[in-house]
């Protein structure tokens, strides 16, 4: 590679990055305008007096914090249910064998392409009919049913693991809830910190779940942001809306950009295919 | 790994010797129970929370269902009828085919390219990876009111940007430029194809290509008859998840509004079938009708995939087979 192109390269690429981050500094700066300023036009690139108050205000618009805990709570539920569930199917189906099984392996990977949003309505009617609509119920029964793009993911993985400490285990008289228990469980560790920022990230981002299942005064920080910051006639508060969503977006950009080393590399590792 | 194994086997022979009787059974009936023991959770939620709806979804189609009142009619096919007389449902469909038609292929082809430009041995090709899978993070209504606040007609940047050019500003939230904006947010999150993509570009055997070159390839020939060959396996994967998720896209809900009934707000130029689906179900509670334009959705994301499978099976190349061992 001679070195024009090298730096060639290296300019796109640069120029991407800075298109990419671009809507992010603005949001950020945008969270700064005083209201006066967020109505002259052209707008102002740089906020004048930024106005740190406006965080204080988004907090106090909407009910944030009561927000924010029901985020935490249907996330935890999420993570920790379809994390554990979905190894535990892996298990079974990277280590055991029955009649039936490749079909239902079959029948796992088709459920990757079935659309989300067709059974959400259904459902919510379904929930709706067991009095479970404004309850975490729901979370926990879509936990314990485990994601089929987490179940492959545990099941390449234990697939893996060498048949010698299974058998080893059974010799001693161990049966396969402990051999999952105390050896591939523990042993996953990568899969599972996987399954837990795809599991949390997604539970932290979900919009049309808690805006179904749940009522406006126990929704999560998704559904708050996205309908909470309006003025008395209706019209959006948008350097309110901007202050809320850096706080409800930041968080998950710092924990991605911490551990963005090991999650992209451990992507293209993983044999996605 | 060998720690795990030594504690299970002191922590087993300390406790008891295994019971004599637990081998009685045949080996194999035993096996495949313990078998449906650990996958039964994803059984039962499969059957639970998938099946049992879209059969509850297909006989609500077949009904006047407003979800409320107990009086509920059996119409037959009336609601699957009147689908396809509604201009509404025809024009969204329409629309969403077309959202997919324009946004799949924009977004492989820039992950594809990007992916491609960060496979080079670079300077701080890590970082710059990072940093250009970044906006793919940023949850769904993150982003969406984010390009709201780029977007909005005063205190916009892209109106700034235009102003200072000495444009005139455009009002870019409703038609016929709101398509653009929704355009421009898929495209933002273009880094999710580019990191797939990646991780296909890295399980190129480099001899191959290398290979190539002293044959004298040029570039270009062994992209087109080398990489992209060996690439389309993940390309079509992209493909089907792609399209599968654009045709149940309710992206510019988020984009003009922030509750599933405020469907009727989303600009014409935008309004994708699910934010009608969304708006017979929330807004005018015709849960059958809309049960009915669900199950069409279904049997339509069924058929393109299967078409897409059917069509590319002559032009994907697979190294392995998909199930095969390893």
């Amino acid at each position: 590679m001679t070195r024009t192109y090298r730096w060639a390269l290296w300019l796109v690429l640069l120029a991407v990055v800075v298109a990419m981050l671009s809507p992010i500094a603005w949001l950020v700066l945008t969270s700064l305008k005083s209201p006066a300023e967020m109505a002259s036009f052209p707008p102002t690139w740089w906020p004048q007096e930024p106005r740190p108050a406006n965080y204080t205000d988004a907090i106090s618009k909407v009910n944030f914090l009561g927000a924010t805990q029901n985020s935490l709570t249907i996330a935890f539920i999420t993570t920790t249910l379809t994390t554990l569930s979905s190894a535990w199917v892996g298990f079974g189906f990277a280590r055991l064998s029955a009649p039936g099984k490749k079909q239902l392996f079959v029948v796992l990977l088709a459920t990757m392409m079935l659309p989300g949003i067709v059974t959400l309505v259904p459902t919510y009617l379904i929930f709706a009919k067991l009095h479970m609509v404004n309850t975490y119920w729901p979370w926990v029964a879509w936990g314990l049913g485990g994601s089929a793009f987490l179940i492959f993911l545990f099941r390449q993985f234990f697939a893996g693991i060498p048949r010698e400490m299974e058998e080893a285990a059974i010799i001693d008289g161990c049966g396969y809830v402990g051999i999952f228990w105390r050896i591939f469980l523990p042993q996953s560790w990568p899969v599972i910190a996987a399954s837990v920022i795809l599991s949390f990230t997604g539970a932290w981002g979900d919009f049309v779940g808690p805006a179904m299942f749940l009522s406006q005064d126990s929704t999560t920080l998704a559904v708050a942001m996205a309908s909470g910051y309006v003025n008395d006639k209706g019209l959006p508060l948008n350097n309110l809306v901007a202050a809320g969503a850096v706080m409800y977006v930041l968080p998950v950009l710092v924990l991605f950009l911490f551990m963005q080393p090991r999650f992209v590399s451990g992507f293209s590792t993983s044999g996605i295919k | 790994m060998s720690s795990a194994l030594t504690e299970v086997r002191r922590t087993t022979t300390a406790a008891a010797a295994p019971p004599a009787d637990r081998r009685k059974k045949p080996p194999g009936l035993k096996r495949a129970r313990t078998f449906y023991l650990f996958v039964a959770p994803w059984i039962i939620g499969f059957v639970a929370l998938t099946v049992f709806p879209l059969g509850y979804a297909f006989w609500l189609s077949l009904t006047d269902s407003d979800g409320l009142s107990p009086r509920t009619h059996f119409v037959g096919f009336d609601n699957y009828v009147e689908i396809f007389q509604d201009p509404l449902t025809l024009s969204s469909l329409g629309k969403t085919g077309l959202f997919a038609l324009v946004t799949v292929p924009l977004s492989i082809l820039a992950g594809l390219l990007l992916a491609v430009m960060l496979n080079q041995p670079i300077k701080g090709r890590g970082l710059l990876r990072g940093l250009i899978y970044l906006p793919a993070v940023v949850p769904p209504v993150g982003a969406a009111l984010t390009f709201r606040l780029i977007f909005d007609r005063d205190a916009g940047a892209a109106n700034g940007v235009l102003s200072g050019l000495g444009a005139d500003p455009i009002t870019w939230l409703v038609d016929p430029n709101v398509r653009y904006v929704l355009y421009a947010l898929v495209l933002w999150g273009c880094g999710g194809s580019m990191i797939i993509s990646l991780a296909g570009l890295q399980d190129i055997p480099r001899e191959l290509l290398e290979a190539a070159q002293v044959d004298g390839a040029s570039y270009w020939q062994s992209f087109t008859r080398i990489t992209v060959p060996l690439l389309s396996p993940v390309i079509l994967f992209q493909v089907i998840t792609g399209v599968i998720g654009s045709l149940q896209s309710f992206a510019p809900l988020l984009l003009s509004s922030g509750s599933l009934s405020g469907a009727g707000t989303v600009p014409q130029g935008n309004y994708l079938y699910m934010i009608h689906v969304f708006a017979q179900y929330f807004s005018a509670s015709r849960f059958g009708y809309a049960s009915a334009m669900l199950w069409l959705l279904f049997a339509v994301i069924l058929l393109v995939t299967l078409v897409i499978i059917k069509v590319s099976a002559r032009t994907v190349f697979y190294t392995v087979e998909p199930e095969g061992k390893k």
